[in-house]
């Protein structure tokens, strides 16, 4: 066990390390087991640590061959530097100078035995060799809930995603996903949202990429103000893009950090599942938020749901699985309640066009169109109607569909 | 000896008058034309000596040369084949000099000197400074479109000739063809359902609006779009000879005997290249699509498999309602006042539905959208989503359509009442409207503004989105036949008929 203070003078070693091409996360976890990283360095320069032959180790290793070197800082050819030793490839090459102005740019990195490596990883069957981090890595000191999904999501998806992302984070529970398109983004921004509440925590996005190349490039702004507010962190060495194998690697990484999976939408056969079967790896509870059986970015779920994991509607199901009665979950509860009340009470005070409208508004989203058409009302009066209704949170919209909410 | 006889070519829309001027001299037998003639013009040399000589006329032995003046004007095409065969014959004294004074023809010849008929016809024999106009018989009903033009037609060069000697008089007007029945459009009554796209239309009728359409495959945009030009008002006795002459110079074929006062509806497929669209291509300038479907509809199906550069062409035209195609010889105006509607799926896949059935990737949504360039999207004051009809609205829908579809008729008859208030504003249509005047025109509500004020704020509504929601709301009230201020309910209205029809993934907190 090395203090935290030596650890600054040794994570340029471990960065370094987790670099070499064919250094999968067991092996890594096996060196940095034995020797501190400055020490294994040394070792690798002096030829006495060597890479282990192709096909053998464990799990994600093997398919780590094409791995470039290092950021290119000995050769930019990957196939030629592919063959080469360790030895050859840590020569001339200086860990500290290469480090120092990516730890600069607000670039953490952790590794088994520190005093920063998340707990939950700590007795992981496949636990990351390192972590990098930016951002605010104590988020994950608190209980964790990670929110996956299709990057194909329907605009309902996206909106129990963000709801749930928000609801969670305002309860005090640190929001983890992917930061890719769709459901992860949305659980993104719904936990964005919630920052500013008291007891809130801030999201943790795990990237595939380094932590400093944005993937997908769209949430350029989302990546900065997940950092702002929590942290992204990845195994990947920071400047490298992610290759295909990260992704797999990257959502076990995410099941293993977390206490519970919640999977929003998922296509029959959807990289989502791939962290619910980690997760059951893991003995961590999956829970499944329920979809309309004809709808194919629901598939997955359903099929998840009718396998066994249980239904959540919203987060105050979540809280309730954790056993967790925050008071801040009151609100969602009370909120419960007025969905399930009879509506006729509540109907009343909205305005005789808007009764005619929202009766037309479906559960499942409704064009325009058909709204139009069911309440036969004129277009105008049709959208002052909704305008009002959404205002008011009984109706909301997404891409020119209305879909109701209460 | 020397002859001249008019006639006249075709510059884009419009006639030049020419003088065909035949001298025939003694040198040794050749014939040249001169005076600018391009290469179908040309081929005139020998069609005209095979139809005088096959005719039964002599070809002067000598040095004839014809020339075509003004000589700057290029002229194309075989129009000029009759009269240049007229001033042969008269500047060789086979007709009397004084029997084509202050004629024109217009034919091209057969090598038997069969006159047949040639595109244009109307532009040409309005640009002609004659009194008599010589025309192929089934050119007739054509040029006689033309107010105070004194018609003749001939069918042969032989037969002309005679005529033109004393021997004969003139053939008899070629019966005119029975006008062709006027066939009733589709009617606006077979559209189920799609309360929204069916307003879009009226909307777009009434006010002048360019329309984009946005639905999957089958949702029927391109059969509301087919629907358009019914709606639209009959076209003045001016406009209906203007459309008559861009299509006979553009050498579609006019319906026989009557003017068309039908609106014309164009809907060029999307290979079309940027000259057919535009106008323009060789000598002749031919109008293009966008002329075509002058005072009349443009419907563009699939407008994001049109070239990015022939629909971005297109914006400035649509604006001005003229297009100025230049070329090194010439620049010819052509009109492009049209109704411009567009159809297009909503992505690649063409299944976008809020159940999650669209299979495309948010990229490629992106780059679909993005095949219509941002400005050309503003320039549609409507963009309504289609969605497929519901299975019960196809099917069993019967009593209900027909109480509750109107007709074309009785849409047409609200139309013809909007553009009756929006003459009172000295425009044809609300499109017109110019936005300083919208404060005049089309005073809005308090409340409606306010709507509006927020809607800016909220960065929901740009500046010049404003000046078209205005102006949208202003048709909507037309149609209701409220004279007043602009609504609150018009401007929701408005607002509904410009959804964000490509909206992305919300990504903006």
């Amino acid at each position: 066990m090395i203090g935290d203070e030596g650890a600054a003078g040794q994570a340029a070693y471990a960065a370094a390390l987790s670099g070499l091409p064919g250094m999968g996360p067991a092996t890594l976890v096996a060196v940095l087991g034995r020797w501190e990283p400055r020490r294994a360095w040394e070792r690798v320069r002096a030829g006495r640590l060597q890479r282990p032959p192709r096909g053998q180790g464990l799990d994600f290793e093997s398919r780590q061959t094409r791995q470039t070197p290092l950021d290119g800082a000995f050769d930019s050819g990957s196939i030629r530097c592919s063959g080469r030793t360790w030895a050859e490839l840590s020569r001339g090459f200086d860990p500290e100078t290469w480090w120092a102005p990516i730890a600069g740019r607000g670039i953490g990195v952790t590794w088994p035995g520190l005093a920063t490596y998340p707990v939950a990883l700590a007795d992981d069957p496949h636990p990351p060799g390192v972590l990098f981090w930016r951002g605010a890595l104590e988020c994950l000191d608190r209980p964790c809930v990670a929110i996956v999904g299709t990057r194909r999501a329907t605009p309902d998806g996206r909106s129990v995603a963000f709801e749930l992302g928000r609801d969670l984070a305002g309860s005090g529970i640190c929001v983890v996903s992917g930061l890719a398109l769709g459901i992860d983004g949305a659980a993104h921004l719904g936990s964005l949202r919630a920052v500013d509440q008291p007891g809130a925590v801030g999201p943790v996005g795990v990237a595939a990429s380094g932590v400093d190349v944005v993937y997908p490039r769209r949430h350029a702004g989302l990546w900065e103000q997940v950092v702002a507010a929590g942290a992204v962190v990845s195994e990947t060495p920071p400047g490298r893009p992610a290759q295909a194998w990260r992704f797999p690697a990257r959502n076990r990484v995410i099941a293993g950090l977390v206490r519970m999976v919640v999977v929003v939408e998922s296509h029959a056969a959807g990289g989502s599942l791939i962290t619910v079967e980690a997760a059951l790896e893991r003995g961590v509870e999956v829970r499944v938020v329920p979809g309309p059986v004809h709808s194919p970015a629901s598939a997955g779920t359903n099929q998840l749901l009718y396998d066994g994991p249980g239904p959540v509607r919203s987060a105050r199901d979540v809280l309730d699985a954790l056993g967790m009665f925050l008071p801040d979950s009151k609100a969602h509860h009370a909120r419960a309640q007025v969905g399930v009340e009879d509506e006729a009470s509540l109907v009343p005070v909205l305005s005789s066009a808007a009764k005619a409208v929202l009766a037309a508004v479906e559960w499942r989203p409704s064009s325009l169109n058909h709204i139009v058409d069911r309440s036969a009302t004129s277009v105008g009066t049709a959208l002052r109607a909704l305008d009002e209704l959404e205002a008011t949170g009984w109706v909301a919209s997404e891409r020119g569909w209305w879909v109701r909410r209460r | 000896m020397l002859a001249t006889v008019a006639s006249s070519t075709l510059v884009g829309v419009e006639g030049t008058p020419i003088s065909v001027e035949v001298h025939v001299s003694r040198g040794l037998p050749s014939f040249t034309i001169v005076g600018l003639p391009d290469a179908s013009c040309r081929e005139s040399r020998d069609r005209v000596r095979a139809a005088i000589i096959s005719s039964g006329f002599k070809w002067p032995q000598q040095r004839v040369t014809v020339n075509l003046a003004p000589s700057s004007v290029r002229k194309a095409g075989a129009g000029l084949d009759l009269p240049i065969a007229m001033a042969v014959l008269a500047a060789d004294s086979q007709i009397p000099e004084s029997a084509v004074a202050g004629m024109g023809f217009l034919g091209e010849l057969g090598l038997d000197g069969s006159v047949r008929k040639v595109p244009g016809v109307l532009p040409l024999v309005h640009a002609m400074r004659a009194g008599t106009v010589v025309v192929p018989p089934s050119c007739v009903p054509e040029a006689e479109l033309v107010r105070g033009a004194d018609v003749r037609s001939a069918a042969g060069l032989r037969g002309l000739v005679s005529v033109l000697r004393g021997e004969s008089g003139w053939a008899a007007r070629p019966p005119s063809p029975p006008p062709e029945p006027s066939v009733a459009g589709p009617d606006l009554a077979d559209v189920k359902g799609q309360p929204l796209a069916r307003l879009a239309v009226e909307v777009a009728a009434a006010g002048g609006h360019h329309l984009l359409l946005v639905g999957p495959p089958g949702a029927g945009k391109t059969m509301l779009a087919e629907r358009l030009p019914g709606l639209l008002p009959p076209l003045g006795t001016d406009e209906a000879l203007e459309v008559a002459r861009i299509h006979s110079a553009a050498g579609l074929a006019l319906p026989a005997g009557v003017l068309v006062r039908r609106p014309p509806f164009r809907a060029p497929h999307h290979s079309a290249s940027l000259v057919s669209l535009i106008g323009g291509g060789g000598p002749q300038m031919r109008p293009g699509e966008l002329s075509c479907a002058h005072r009349g509809v443009l419907f563009m199906d699939e407008l994001g498999e049109f070239p990015a550069d022939v629909l971005d062409t297109l914006r400035q035209p649509i604006e001005e309602g003229r297009v100025l195609v230049c070329r090194a010889r010439a620049s010819v105006v052509f009109p492009a006042r049209v109704l411009l509607v567009g159809a297009m799926n909503p992505c690649p896949c063409g299944m976008e539905s809020g159940s999650g059935s669209c299979r495309c990737r948010e990229s490629a949504r992106a780059r679909y959208a993005a095949r219509v360039s941002g400005p050309l999207l503003d320039r549609f004051d409507l963009r309504v989503m289609v969605d497929r009809p519901d299975v019960g609205e196809l099917i069993g829908g019967a009593k209900a359509d027909s109480a509750g579809a109107e007709s074309t008729t009785t849409v047409a008859a609200r139309v013809q009442a909007a553009r009756h208030l929006a003459h009172g504003r000295s425009v044809t249509c609300n499109a017109e409207l110019a936005g300083p005047s919208l404060d005049r025109v089309a005073p809005i509500h308090p409340l409606a503004s306010r709507l509006l004020e927020v809607r800016l704020r909220q960065g929901r509504l740009s500046a010049r989105g404003l000046h078209r929601v205005r102006r949208v709301a202003r048709t909507l009230a037309d149609l209701d036949g409220r004279a007043g201020p602009v609504t609150v309910d018009d401007v929701y209205g408005a607002l509904a008929l410009r959804a964000d029809v490509f909206a992305a993934e919300e990504m903006v907190l």
